[in-house]
């Protein structure tokens, strides 16, 4: 009997042998087992799934005789099974439990493997997937002889272990390899990606591909033989590429380096996963599964592992958001009016247009609005080429992108949202003409990042409607969306803005309306200390290095480029108004700023391009008597960086910016790329403790140049909730609760 | 119309700025083009697109992958999928066919709020394998085993490569064999017009357009629009592009006869361009289009169709208008704005000619007397296609888009829009001032 202890049961499990059927037709000589648990919606391999997937399979072992077929399915063609439970990787605090949680499932799933075809059994293992099948779902698949998948726009299926800080544990390292050959296995088991169902035929993820309606019909065939499969051999491939060791260790080097670069080697997952799909070819099953367990165990406890988990359960939690107040999703919104075809105007509206939103951007200049529709057009084309879209859905992407330069066509809008220059004034008047000219009912929405929402809502006739949704730059790439709740900003239109931001493919975090909200005020010490440490003697190029070896994209001074110096400024400044001596602004770049050096728009920043390299802009001086080089070491200098944007966001929460220290971190990552694998600011603080961070702040505070500087001891004064924390020993983050038993 | 019939009226229209072809537009297709303007019309008019009750599409060259172009512009232009929609052709007056389908629909009952566009794009007629190398590969399909293919192969000869150039032949009228030039070339002989009086007929039209849009006369009808395809730094187009404010007799003389060498008088000076463009137009029910909020543009009083001869269709104006004004008892004293399209300035002068000449209503229009003189100075006051272009589908809505702001423009009360259609036909339309 296996030992489900310290699984996952959640609240009001259902009774054992509930959650897995088990049907025999004695007339077709089909069995199928279905995975239909009572107590979710989708199934996930949690304890009573576990539980009862043992159950049916000895049910089935014990008497099969004369059965020639056997399908594994979920309770509808596009609900299967969403792979391993979350809530047990979590949960997980030893190396031996992760162990045990991989052994389990890989004996599960080789007792599948020995029943079927494949493995010496009798009977042909068909199983019938559709919508997402990732993780422990594929694998389990995997174990059979065949898969057949719906093909539908839903379905995605994958091993997206490694997003998590881990890989695939039930046998998906090896049986992947096996079945689709290395190059294949790498590419999914290492990108961690989600295939859609052609291209998992294409790659032979899977064997056959489906109408939803026909899975059960062509399941069926194949599990009695109607229908075979056409043979493949991979006799060639196995020859020329697996079992050959030469070709294996080019695509290992060269995998390595690429890892390494993409992830600076801050994600052991993916060396671990390359080592053993390249070694599967070679290695006996039962093997490769004990090292895949041993991998698993190794990752699972690693605080990487830990803190990417936590993320994704953040995000995953910020998914009830959109929900309506009795579940269901919030309305939807239809048509947008979108003020100002700036970047961000432009980046919104095109997102929107090919979200399905039909949107109506306005400008006073044409000329903004055309270059607005260029690149709309452009990112459509991209997406074509690369085959996310197919050709009908991005003309009406196409289609939906209206312009505007008169204030003629909005009357049936149902959301606005301006993105003009950050004036309190013209924002005001903008939204109340719009507000006038749109639907009475509509969500009017600011994209300020530096301006209070309550602010801008003042005038307008019902600030219930209003709220502020600030997106960050490039609005197509960067995921997070804050909310900015105003005083008088009602939940149904938080809820509906969230829907939005979710639809539109963002996480959204709700902020309070505080200056800088939490991505620019945490943004805001830290480049800040950036030019301090420069007018100490610091090079911009070493902080950056540093930065970017810490894990974060880019480093200070090519964020500040990228954001563009004029931006950086105004937000500064309105920063240090808020907040005073710890935000008091370096007045370093106002050279640059006086020159319309603004950064990567104008070709001129911090640095100046010269053909390939880069070079400092000579304005950017040092003031008079500076030391020519820092009297900081490497690790002190990167300290000074970050203690600030520690101990803003510590204020941060604190001050009940957010609700809680997830949505914290969460916005950290998503909004500021903060190192996904340190698990965010907080999680960082947590792990060094407060103790150790508060004497680092002290050390830095007590720094002859900082102490020197006005405002250079308030920075580095750790937040009174730091003390708090230190004093009673507490954390940010509560330690996973033990899952109940 | 009888007076007990339902009044039909243009409640709203707007077109986009016309372009000649494989040039601003070049990259666009009819059911994208014909849905940016109706999209734009729809947010304009602040109309449910749910309540029409048909989208009607004029088109004479619709995309091989578009059969039914009206469908795929409504869908695109955001109307729902529950309102039908038709594509009509009727040549050149495609875009006038749409309304008076629309009128027709109306007046019978059928409903009482339309879509209605004409559009085109030239620039994307495409040329056509021609009938050997289609039969060649044909057989290439059918043949079975390599013996087979390798003859079906070798059957290839390089005629076939010669392709069927659609933009051409589609100007042909198949049943007298001419191309439309050379209709306007017989015209020329039968009212003995010549080459100055065209080309002095040319250089007004670009003139008055010329001057139409710089003091914002056409900006009253169109639309900016930046097409698909656009270059970096290019603007959105805002007026039609045909236009040559300078152009001089002398640069008119030079150019050779098009279509019938050496003796010819019709060049590519005297006649419209190939064009792309999209007129749309909300044709309603009087009372409906006011019950929604419009403010009709003006009254379709009434239409008519008329057939002549094939190699002369550039008459067709002259015998639809006859039966239209003779339908409605209006004289050519009591017209406004008149817009007689110029698909060849022979042609429209041999219109003109036509209308005062007694001998032509005896002989052709079975008529004592002639319809009468008409003002050269009052046709066609903001010029014509052969300044603006011709996109022929959508001409006919362009006509009647252009005279309802006219009838404001001049506060005159009636309003006539009439053109020339391939194959020997008119159409004509009289448009009334609505009260505002």
């Amino acid at each position: 009997m296996i030992d489900f202890s310290g699984l996952p049961f959640p609240q009001g499990s259902p009774p054992a042998g509930s959650c897995v059927r088990l049907e025999r037709n004695a007339d077709t000589k089909l069995a199928q087992l279905v995975l239909d648990p009572p107590h979710r919606s989708l199934a996930v391999f949690d304890g009573p799934l576990l539980r009862d997937f043992d159950l049916a399979l000895s049910d089935l072992e014990r008497d099969h005789g004369g059965f020639t077929g056997l399908i594994v399915r979920g309770k509808e063609p596009l609900r299967f099974c969403a792979g391993a439970d979350v809530e047990a990787i979590f949960a997980i605090e030893t190396a031996e439990q992760a162990r045990r949680l991989a052994r389990l499932g890989q004996e599960l799933f080789q007792r599948i493997h020995r029943l079927s075809k494949g493995g010496g059994g009798s009977l042909f293992v068909v199983t019938a997937a559709g919508g997402p099948v990732p993780g422990g779902a594929f694998e389990l698949a995997l174990a059979g002889d065949a898969i057949v998948l719906a093909d539908h726009e839903s379905t995605r299926i994958g091993l997206p272990e490694v997003k998590l800080g881990i890989l695939p544990g039930w046998g998906g390292c090896q049986r992947l390899p096996r079945r689709a050959g290395a190059v294949v296995a790498l590419d999914a088991i290492l990108t961690g990606k989600l295939f859609r169902a052609k291209d998992a035929l294409r790659k032979g993820l899977v064997d056959r591909v489906t109408h939803p309606e026909y899975l059960d019909r062509v399941a069926r065939d194949l599990a009695l033989g109607v229908e075979r499969l056409p043979k493949k051999d991979h006799r060639a491939r196995q020859f020329l590429v697996d079992r050959n060791p030469l070709v294996r260790e080019v695509v290992r080097r060269r995998t390595q380096a690429t890892v390494e670069r993409t992830t600076g080697g801050h994600y052991p997952a993916a060396f671990e996963a390359l080592d053993l799909v390249l070694d599967a070819a070679r290695t006996p099953l039962e093997r490769g599964l004990e090292k895949e367990a041993d991998a698993l165990a190794r990752l699972a406890i690693s605080p990487v592992a830990k803190h990417l988990v936590a993320i994704f359960r953040a995000s995953e939690a910020q998914k009830k958001l959109g929900a309506d107040e009795d579940g269901g999703k919030a309305q939807r919104l239809r048509r947008a009016a979108v003020v100002g075809a700036g970047v961000m105007g432009a980046g919104i509206a095109s997102l929107l247009a090919q979200r399905g939103v039909d949107v109506r951007l306005s400008d006073l200049a044409r000329g903004a609005l055309d270059s607005a529709f260029r690149s709309h057009e452009a990112a459509v084309k991209k997406a074509l080429k690369r085959r996310r879209v197919e050709r009908p859905d991005a003309d009406r992407a196409i289609d939906r992108f209206e312009l505007s330069t008169e204030p003629v066509g909005f009357g049936a809008c149902d959301f606005v949202i301006e993105a003009i220059a950050e004036k309190l004034g013209a924002k005001r008047a903008v939204l109340g003409n719009f507000a006038k000219l749109i639907r009475s009912d509509a969500v009017i929405a600011t994209n300020t990042s530096s301006l209070s929402v309550d602010a801008i809502a003042a005038e307008l006739d019902d600030p219930s409607r209003v709220v502020g949704m600030h997106f960050f730059n490039p609005v197509d790439k960067m995921p997070l969306v804050e909310i900015v709740r105003g005083a008088k900003t009602s939940d149904r239109t938080v809820r509906r803005v969230a829907r939005l931001a979710l639809d539109l493919g963002k996480t959204p975090v709700v902020v309070a309306d505080r200056p800088g909200f939490v991505v620019n005020r945490l943004l805001g010490p830290y480049l800040d200390e950036a030019l301090r440490l420069f007018e100490e003697g610091s090079s911009p190029r070493e902080l950056d290095r540093r930065a970017r070896a810490f894990g974060l994209p880019m480093g200070p001074f090519e964020l500040l480029d990228r954001v563009g110096l004029d931006i950086a400024d105004h937000a500064a400044r309105s920063l240090s108004e808020a907040f005073g001596e710890r935000m008091r602004a370096s007045e370093l770049l106002a050279p640059l700023l006086a020159a319309g050096d603004l950064g990567d728009k104008t070709g001129r920043g911090i640095y100046v391009r010269r053909g390939k390299e880069k070079e400092l802009n000579p304005l950017l001086l040092r003031p008079p008597h500076a030391p020519a080089a820092s009297e900081l070491w490497g690790p002190e200098q990167l300290e000074r960086l970050i203690l600030p944007l520690l101990n803003e966001a510590a204020l941060c929460l604190q001050e009940r910016v957010v609700q809680s220290a997830a949505e914290l971190d969460l916005a950290a990552v998503f909004g500021m790329g903060f190192p996904p694998f340190r698990g965010g600011p907080l999680h960082l603080i947590d792990d060094r403790g407060a103790h150790d961070v508060i004497a680092a702040l002290e050390r830095c505070a007590a720094q002859p140049t900082v102490a020197r500087r006005p405002g250079g001891v308030e920075r580095f004064t750790p937040a009174p909730i730091l003390r708090e924390l230190a004093r009673t020993g507490g954390r940010f983050h509560t330690p996973a609760a033990r899952p109940t038993t | 119309m009888s007076p007990a019939q339902p009044s039909v009226v243009l409640a709203a229209g707007l077109r986009l700025p016309q372009a000649r072809a494989g040039g601003a537009f070049a990259s666009e297709d009819a059911g994208h083009l014909g849905a940016a303007v109706a999209r734009e019309l729809i947010a304009r008019t602040a109309l449910d697109p749910a309540l029409f009750d048909e989208v009607i599409a004029g088109c004479v060259g619709p995309p091989h992958d578009q059969a039914n172009v009206a469908r795929v512009i409504g869908l695109r232009a955001g109307v729902p999928r529950h309102v039908p929609a038709r594509t009509v052709a009727r040549n050149c007056a495609s875009g006038l066919e749409a309304v008076t389908s629309a009128a027709a629909s109306i007046q019978a009952g059928h409903g009482s709020l339309y879509l209605c566009l004409g559009v085109e794009v030239m620039s994307a007629y495409p040329l056509i394998y021609n009938r050997a190398a289609t039969a060649h590969f044909a057989r290439l399909a059918r043949a079975k085993g390599p013996a087979a293919k390798a003859a079906a192969i070798a059957a290839w000869r390089p005629a076939m490569m010669a392709p069927r150039i659609a933009l051409t032949e589609g100007l042909t009228d198949p049943v007298s064999g001419l191309i439309m030039g050379k209709t306007a070339e017989n015209l020329v002989r039968d009212f003995g017009l010549t080459r100055e009086q065209c080309d002095r007929f040319s250089v007004e039209s670009h003139q008055r357009a010329a001057k139409a849009v710089a003091k914002g006369r056409y900006a009253k009808e169109i639309v900016p629009y930046l097409p698909l395809g656009s270059r970096p730094e290019q603007a959105a187009l805002e007026a039609d592009d045909g236009i040559r404010a300078n152009q001089s007799l002398e640069a008119l003389a030079k150019l050779k006869p098009y279509f019938e060498r050496p003796d010819g008088v019709v060049t590519v000076g005297n006649s419209c361009g190939i064009t792309d463009g999209a007129t749309a137009l909300v044709v309603a029910e009087e009372g409906r289009a006011r019950e929604l909020g419009l403010v009709p543009l003006a009254r379709l009083k009434g239409f008519a169709w008329a057939g002549c001869d094939p190699a002369r269709m550039g008459l067709g104006p002259v015998f639809a208008t006859e039966k239209l004004l003779r339908d409605q008892g209006v004289g050519f004293g009591d017209l406004g704005p008149i817009e007689i399209n110029e698909a060849f300035a022979a042609q429209v002068l041999a219109c003109l000619e036509a209308f005062a000449s007694k001998r032509f209503a005896g002989e052709c229009l079975n008529r004592g007397d002639a319809l009468g003189e008409l003002d050269p100075a009052r046709v066609n006051p903001n010029g014509g296609a052969i300044a603006i272009g011709h996109p022929v589908g959508a001409t006919g809505a362009r006509l009647l888009l252009t005279v309802a702001h006219e009838l404001r423009e001049q506060d005159a009360t009636l309003g006539l829009a009439t053109l020339c259609i391939g194959g020997g036909q008119g159409g004509a339309a009289l448009l009334e001032r609505c009260p505002s």
